[in-house]
């Protein structure tokens, strides 16, 4: 390996000085007589890149290679080729796909946005578990597989050192929709809800568990369900008003599945709250009350005829005055 | 409080970036191209491009984006990985065995084509056919797009790279428009906003690009509610724009989601005032734009920084296209159609 301890000291001895190394002739970067934005390197990466380059090249297939590439990748991880190499030398090599997901887990934190390390990861996610194996197990079952526990917690610990990370959430749906873990996501979404009520990345997760899980194109919203998410959301918004969220959730919900329902089950329960003196003045002032008046306004006007719309585009104007306000 | 933008400290800031960038950014190895693409574009933008690039510079920045050019051999087998590198630390053009160990990028061939066009390059050297071969490799059964083979890798930031590759060298025939169109259209999510795949939250960056592809594939009308998209777009500026619900202004996004407003048609809907005290808080004594107020500067967060203050400023400014990080002027000059505006 490249690093010797020598009186408690690291030192970095150079591939250049390495007998396991010492058959392959490495190639520079050609970067031209006049580079441009050249980056200046580290000696050890321009070194390993020289190395890495020449391995690559010639396409070779070894442990030397796989280990290589991981260095060049923690050093570099948008490196987009290393890490389709990468993938072709576990597969040609028969790796322990466990052992490089753990892997991928130690340098992740290094890299924690890069699309390729999250792509990588669930690229060989089936590989190490095909989901055609889970199909007879229940989902208590499922989520107690050791490949699944796993990949839950590490996008958990994500989550919980950044609870927004756009990747860690897209990462969950694509576990979630490859394994059929449903039951656990939403328990995991109200959770999450719990921790930070402003947790718009947790919102959307609630509205893919409810409506993603569909054998059929299109996901039916029926009225128990509808009156459940809407007092939902209304729970949510009493704890701050002035949070996008919940509002954004529940309005695009019926807009796009039961936009009936806007002004025949969401609106008695927003002027209920309106209405109520402990929120009354909190609710009122936030744009998104207003905004929301608006868009159930106007879904009732396109359903009435053209002479029934006068008390309803009454509404709407004054409540566009606030909005203006 | 200032709402001028230090137009000659950041000028400095890309000079100095194009002679050289840190070590500190070697993760930005494989995407070397577009960093050189935003400097220029920064540097377009505020009017500066020819006081600080020589003619003699501007020919040898000319030079190095063609040395990453990976042309076709003729194969079938390294069709798909035809155009521009995002840089030069990938496998030499004629030593590679193992032909992805040289590979072109979409988002490396769209930085390239936007460099060579403002450096004041004729494409006379791209080699067209095998790049617009490329896309049609690249574009999924979905109908969006890879950026290279080989990667699990495929959403709307390529379509996006497909598309103004497309406008640029004026030729649609890589590119399946009504498959990408009928991508974006399920990406378009409750909300207004749009995102990278179904039911993902909706993200500004994503807006973006699926708006600046169906503009210049001229299917803006393809958006299921347009008034709800702009909504969406606008609500995302309380003093500058952030980039998803509920999280903090970024400076990066007041070109992405601002772009997207200009495109939506939603320009005197803006808080132009705020959007600009916004970026200049973003501004560093070093020259650049950082992410934040009171952090430290990219090219990336200055250039697009730039672009949409100058969104927000038109007077004083060189026109920039929102669909393509040129100059407008530029735009007209070349006649790119599918970049004019409405």
């Amino acid at each position: 390996m490249v690093r010797i301890v020598d009186n408690d000291e690291e030192e970095w001895l150079p591939m250049s000085e390495q007998e396991e190394w010492s058959d392959v002739v490495p190639i520079p970067q050609d970067d031209g007589r006049n580079p441009v934005c050249p980056i200046a390197y580290t000696d050890e990466y321009r070194e390993m890149t020289d190395y890495f380059r020449a391995i690559m090249a010639a396409g070779e297939v070894s442990q030397r290679a796989f280990e290589l590439s991981g260095r060049v990748i923690d050093a570099n991880a948008a490196h987009y080729t290393a890490w389709v190499y990468r993938k072709k030398l576990i597969i040609d090599l028969g790796l322990d796909i466990g052992e490089e997901l753990r892997w991928v887990s130690e340098i992740s934190g290094r890299h924690i946005k890069n699309y390729q390390l999250w792509h990588h990861r669930g690229a060989l996610l089936p590989l190490l578990l095909d989901p055609q194996d889970v199909g007879r197990l229940s989902q208590e079952q499922r989520v107690l597989i050791p490949a699944i526990r796993d990949e839950l917690r590490f996008v958990g610990e994500v989550i919980d050192n950044d609870s927004k990370n756009f990747h860690a959430w897209s990462h969950r749906q694509l576990v979630v929709r490859s394994y059929g873990l449903w039951d656990q996501e939403m328990a995991y979404v109200e959770t999450q809800i719990n921790q930070d009520v402003r947790n718009n990345s947790a919102w959307n997760q609630r509205y893919f568990v409810l409506t993603a899980n569909q054998s059929t194109d299109d996901f039916v919203l029926t009225e128990d369900v509808a009156d459940r998410e809407i007092a939902y959301a209304v729970e949510k918004i009493k704890l701050a008003p002035n949070n996008e969220s919940p509002w954004s959730y529940v309005i695009g919900l019926l807009v796009r599945h039961a936009p009936a329902m806007l002004y025949e089950r969401l609106l008695p329960r927003i002027n209920e709250l309106a209405a109520d003196k402990d929120y009354a003045v909190a609710v009122t002032s936030t744009p998104f009350y207003w905004s929301a008046l608006v868009d159930i306004y106007e879904e009732r006007a396109k359903t009435l005829d053209v002479d029934e719309r006068g008390d309803v585009e009454a509404f709407a104007s004054e409540a566009c005055d606030s909005l203006a306000e | 409080m200032a709402t001028q933008l230090a137009v000659d400290s950041h000028a400095r800031y890309f000079a100095i970036c194009l002679r050289g960038l840190p070590h500190q950014m070697t993760s930005l190895d494989a995407a070397r191209m577009t960093f050189v693409q935003l400097c220029l574009v920064g540097l377009a933008a505020l009017g500066k491009l020819d006081e600080v690039c020589s003619a003699e510079e501007k020919k040898q920045m000319i030079e190095w984006i063609y040395a990453q050019q990976v042309l076709s051999d003729g194969t079938e087998l390294s069709a798909a990985y035809c155009g521009f590198r995002g840089g030069s630390l990938f496998g030499p053009h004629d030593l590679c065995d193992y032909v992805p160990a040289n590979s072109a990028n979409v988002a490396g061939t769209y930085s390239a084509l936007c460099g060579l066009l403002l450096l004041g390059d004729d494409l006379s050297r791209v080699d067209r056919p095998a790049i617009v071969d490329a896309l049609r490799c690249l574009q999924q059964d979905s109908g969006c797009f890879a950026p290279h083979p080989s990667t699990t890798e495929r959403d709307p930031r390529f379509i996006y790279c497909a598309c103004a590759i497309s406008a640029i060298l004026d030729d649609w025939s890589g590119v399946d428009k009504d498959a990408a169109v009928k991508y974006i259209v399920s990406c378009c999510n409750p909300d207004g906003g749009m995102t990278q795949a179904p039911f993902q939250e909706s993200h500004g960056g994503h807006l973006y690009c699926c708006v600046a592809s169906l503009a210049l594939m001229g299917r803006l009308d393809a958006i299921p509610d347009r008034q709800r998209t702009l909504r969406w777009a606008l609500q995302r500026q309380n003093c500058g724009y952030q980039g998803r619900v509920n999280k903090p202004a970024d400076s990066c996004y007041s070109f992405w989601v601002g772009a997207a407003v200009e495109l939506l048609g939603g320009h005197d809907l803006v808080d132009a005032g705020a959007v600009s005290a916004f970026l200049v808080q973003c501004e560093t004594r070093f020259g650049g734009i950082a992410k934040f107020p009171d952090e430290f500067p990219d090219p990336l967060h200055a250039a697009l920084g730039i672009v949409g203050f100058t969104f927000c400023n038109p007077d004083g400014f060189p026109r920039m296209s929102p669909t393509l990080l040129l100059p407008e002027s530029l735009v007209e000059r070349l006649d790119i159609k599918a970049a004019r505006r409405a």
